[in-house]
């Protein structure tokens, strides 16, 4: 069981990267230089938003860019 | 001095290393076990009692460099040490007592630099199994590529691999670094770690479950925890709101100390990597970059000849080395 939850983690990386580092790094980095988030979003929406589609790309293409 | 001169045999490997890292492969494959210790190469115009001379004459040399583990501490005071300050940085950069620039620049450094100390520990030249320098051995094995998101078990595993198989296509674990120039060489150094390329770490893991031994596959767990380990330390400290704290302190500095590592240390001395035999399989070059910039890799046929002459022995021994190198057809004109 653990091995296996440790694969799909694994296996899953660059989605769970996106949400659990892009994203805040997004936010603290608008509040850091003070950029308004588009459409009103907080900044950790926003950052959300952009680590999560960074990260699903990623996942689905196999590369960061 | 407790290590026997000359190259690495199998043989050699089987008796001096550790556990199954002397056992590479569970089976005999292409490549280390169809060649001979001294890989006579068809056409050099030296006949077998001059080539059995020419490689005492080198052994003669190595045998004034090899490590003498009494004498490597530094390696291994500097490795610990820089290891518990990049530690140090990160409470010290939260709480302001150190700027987070001067922790990038030191966290960047060790991530270039600690491949050293780690690939003198891959080939037991700080201390040999059985010996009393030996914990210090693994012990810098253990913390100097941490910062890389890089175990020790696979590291140690996978260079020797590139030792027996240099250069083959599909048996060299770094045979993915290979590109056709320098700006191309820099470029590969990323795309390789791309989530899906078969290159860098993602390559090692396909060799490792290749080759499937018990060791291979302890290599493949370690990965995996270290891996699973440093991503919940970077989450944690992003979302507590130090999300710079780990951008500039682990994620960028592994970053570019793994392009420099793999530029230097993997193309740069391999390049073109159409060589297999022991005087073939490594270049000398010069590098406008200088020698300690580039890792002291302007030498690297030396480590490649003889694994246990450490690094910053290597330059002294390619120049006593030089006259028998350029008698066995390697091309020395660069240094």
């Amino acid at each position: 069981m653990g091995p296996l939850v440790i694969r799909k983690l694994l296996l899953w990386m660059p989605l769970l990267f996106g949400f659990g580092f892009i994203a805040p790094l997004t936010a603290q980095t608008m509040v850091y230089w003070d950029i308004a988030p588009p459409l009103g979003l907080s900044p950790l929406v926003a950052g959300l938003i952009f680590g999560g589609a960074w990260g699903l790309y990623a996942q689905i293409k196999g590369r960061w860019i | 001095m407790d290590r026997p001169t000359g190259e690495m045999t199998r043989e050699d490997a089987l008796e001096d290393l550790p556990g199954e890292a002397g056992l590479i492969e569970g089976r005999v494959d292409t490549g280390a076990a169809e060649r001979t210790a001294f890989p006579l190469a068809e056409g050099d115009g030296l006949d077998k009692h001059t080539r059995v001379e020419l490689l005492k004459e080198e052994r003669a040399v190595a045998a004034r460099y090899m490590s003498d583990p009494a004498k490597m501490w530094p390696y291994t005071v500097i490795t610990l040490t820089c290891f518990a300050i990049w530690i140090a940085l990160f409470p010290l950069t939260i709480m302001g007592i150190v700027p987070l620039w001067a922790g990038f620049v030191f966290a960047t450094f060790i991530a270039a630099v600690g491949y050293i100390p780690s690939h003198e520990a891959m080939h037991c030249n700080i201390g040999r199994p059985g010996t009393k320098y030996h914990f210090w051995n693994e012990a810098v094995g253990q913390v100097a590529t941490i910062i890389l998101i890089f175990p020790f078990s696979m590291a140690r595993m996978m260079h020797l691999h590139h030792h027996y198989h240099c250069n083959h296509p599909e048996n060299d674990p770094d045979y993915t670094d290979g590109a056709s120039g320098p700006i191309m060489a820099w470029v590969k150094t990323w795309l390789n770690r791309q989530p899906g390329a078969d290159g860098s770490i993602h390559h090692y893991k396909r060799v490792l479950a290749r080759i499937g031994t018990p060791a291979a596959e302890k290599a493949l767990r370690d990965t995996a925890y270290l891996q699973l380990a440093s991503m919940a330390l970077m989450f944690a400290l992003a979302w507590s709101g130090h999300a710079f704290v780990a951008a500039f302190l682990f994620w960028l500095p592994r970053h570019l100390g793994l392009s420099y590592i793999r530029y230097w240390l993997s193309w740069a001395p391999h390049h073109p990597r159409d060589g297999l035999g022991r005087y073939e399989n490594t270049r000398v070059f010069r590098t406008w970059v200088g020698h300690y910039l580039s890792l002291g890799m302007q030498y690297h046929i030396v480590h490649h000849l003889y694994p246990g002459i450490p690094n910053h022995a290597t330059k002294y021994a390619y120049y006593e080395m030089k006259p028998v190198l350029e008698r066995r057809g390697v091309d020395c004109s660069a240094l």
